[in-house]
């Protein structure tokens, strides 16, 4: 039995990575694992106070989008974990997979102008988790 | 001439001697000035890089170049403390203080929560008391606290009943900078000029709130034109899941502290409309005052409760106060005063006019907070060069409604603004710098029309 490892975030465009990724799991029997990464970089240009617990905010905001990822994971019998890393997307989803053992990673591909990445980049990211990890990396 | 204002309490004015230094100085200080400016508006460096880097630069200049040549002497370091608006630091660490607290009990978060759930899942309702929600918490603490603290809860919400999250943040962005134009504490801009002019919290409030009150009507019926399809289109049933979870996210973690908190925010808040009472207590003594006292009282780690602040912020305002006292002290100013009266035709309607529309497109276009303290001497000038400014002061609310309504045009325009698309981003949602301006422009065209009417028949 493998392991997929979904790095997703809350937006409508993650849905479809998501289900791509539900999907693989039911047809091979895996498990999924869905990842959620804080990422606080956007805070480091501003000088607005920020006296909020931000990484806690990031962290209840997670772990909801990682819930309803899991309910439609469930609702179509899939075996589901959830994880949230603070850190660096790209260096955090590289190690989640050599922390879980992930044999898969699905990522989604930029899907119009709310997506949160570039084509391009995330594909050379894709080649460099095969490269670091051995993970098979699907864009999707 | 800039010392002939002795009305205002104005650390600007009062401490910098505007000497006949010219020349090369003035594009010395320009230059910091315009550097500091590009930089911070474009993101080029961190914000408080730029400030330090800029009244460093100040200050070197004064003692190095100044060592070889008396004319490059800009500011001394008695003059740049004193240029440095001390109630504005004040208010803001106090302000911190106490709205770390506060964050710490969730309050904010149990309130949204019970809005939603008041709600029932009607999308519009929902909308509706968030946006009311964020834009009466940006004027009560401060406009980046309130989108830091329920924006992330906003965005869950949006996905719970499957709509976009844009539809509610980006108006919540709108109500944070129009909120905090209704309280001298609510958004810098506000705060810096209110303090400038040694005005009470309570003539602040009775002046600007009416209009913010009317912008923030307008805000809501736009986005009742924009979004209602959308609205409509939400569903009302959410998973019990999904709704446990929303509801345990938003209690309440600590009464005792809640209790507490609560009480010293009272005070702090009767403070704020008594300290005129008292010889003119700055609004800066009251809030350090209150946080003190929370402290005092709630028992905090005290390392822990100072690593709370936020000295970034601090040393931003530091910065810039420096920076652009420099570029007073050498004239600059005041020239671009005398031109802006020359444009205004020495009537007052038409320079409070002039200056709500130029900080309010300059605010859509770049930061909004060194824009105001640049064109706080420039105000000064008008107010007491143009028969009846001093008496009604509407070129300072002018300056205040530009820059506050304005920073809504564009996401660089105001710091909840970018925090805001930092949040998204984190739901993996891009709002783009297109995508904010379609909802963002039209707003802030309003508001600002609302602004200037509201101007010319108050003052």
């Amino acid at each position: 039995m493998g392991l997929i490892l979904c790095a997703t975030r809350g937006g409508e465009a993650s849905y479809r990575t998501q289900q791509a990724a539900i999907a693989l799991a039911k047809e091979q029997g895996d498990e999924i694992i869905f990842l959620y990464i804080i990422d606080l970089s956007f805070l480091n240009k501003s000088a607005a106070p920020i006296v909020v617990n931000i990484e806690n905010e990031l962290d209840q905001m997670g772990r909801f989008f990682l819930l309803m990822a899991k309910e439609r994971a469930t609702e179509q019998g899939v075996e589901v974990r959830t994880i949230t890393r603070k850190g660096i997307v790209q260096e955090e989803i590289i190690n989640a997979v050599l922390d879980e053992g992930a044999t898969q990673v699905v990522l989604g591909r930029p899907a119009g102008i709310q997506s949160a990445f570039q084509t391009s980049s995330l594909e050379t990211f894709a080649a460099e988790i095969e490269r670091e990890t051995k993970a098979i990396t699907i864009l999707v | 001439m800039v010392n002939s204002i002795t009305i205002l309490s104005a650390p600007l004015v009062s401490a910098v001697n505007p000497s006949s230094m010219d020349g090369i100085v003035v594009f010395i200080s320009v230059g910091i000035f315009i550097f500091v400016f590009l930089t911070i508006s474009f993101h080029l460096l961190h914000e408080t890089t730029a400030a330090l880097l800029g009244a460093v630069t100040v200050l070197l200049v004064t003692y190095i170049g100044g060592h070889y040549n008396p004319d490059l002497r800009i500011l001394t370091f008695d003059d740049a403390m004193g240029v440095v608006d001390w109630n504005v630091i004040f208010l803001i660490m106090g302000m911190m203080i106490l709205m770390s607290i506060l964050d710490e009990t969730n309050v904010f978060k149990w309130l949204a929560f019970r809005l939603y759930s008041v709600a029932k899942g009607n999308a519009w309702a929902i909308a509706v008391s968030l946006i009311l929600l964020t834009g009466i918490t940006s004027a009560f603490l401060n406009d980046v606290t309130a989108i830091l603290m329920l924006v992330p809860l906003s965005i869950q919400m949006a996905s719970a009943i499957g709509l976009n999250p844009m539809v509610i943040v980006i108006p919540e962005v709108l109500a944070s900078n129009i909120g905090g134009a209704a309280t001298l504490i609510g958004d810098p801009p506000s705060t810096i000029v209110g303090s400038h002019i040694g005005i009470s919290f309570t003539d602040y409030l009775v002046n600007m709130a009416p209009v913010a009150i009317i912008c923030m009507i307008a805000l809501l019926v736009i986005n009742w034109f924009q979004y209602r399809k959308d609205y409509g289109d939400a569903k009302r049933k959410v998973s019990k899941t999904l709704t446990d979870q929303l509801a345990s996210d938003a209690q309440i973690s600590n009464y005792v502290t809640l209790r507490k908190a609560l009480v010293i925010s009272l005070l702090t808040f009767i403070g704020f409309f008594v300290a005129d009472i008292f010889g003119q207590m700055p609004v800066g003594v009251v809030a350090l005052s209150g946080a003190t006292f929370l402290i005092v009282w709630v028992k905090p780690d005290i390392h822990h409760m100072l690593r709370q602040v936020n000295w970034t912020t601090l040393l931003f305002f530091i910065g810039l106060f420096i920076v652009v006292g420099g570029m007073e002290a050498t004239g600059a100013i005041e020239w671009l005063a005398s031109q802006v009266i020359l444009l205004a035709g020495n009537s007052l309607d038409r320079a409070a006019v002039l200056i709500t529309w130029v900080a309010g497109i300059s605010s859509g276009i770049v930061a909004n907070i060194p824009f105001t303290i640049a064109a706080l001497p420039v105000a000064d000038y008008l107010t007491a060069n143009i028969p009846g400014g001093t008496e009604s002061r509407i070129i300072y609310w002018a300056l205040i409604l530009g820059a506050d309504l304005g920073g809504n045009a564009t996401y660089l325009g105001s710091a909840p603004n970018i925090v805001a698309v930092g949040l998204l981003s984190q739901a993996g949602i891009r709002l783009s710098f297109s995508r904010f301006a379609r909802d963002g422009v039209p707003v802030t065209v309003l508001t600002l029309i609302i602004a200037t009417i509201y101007l010319l028949i108050r003052y």
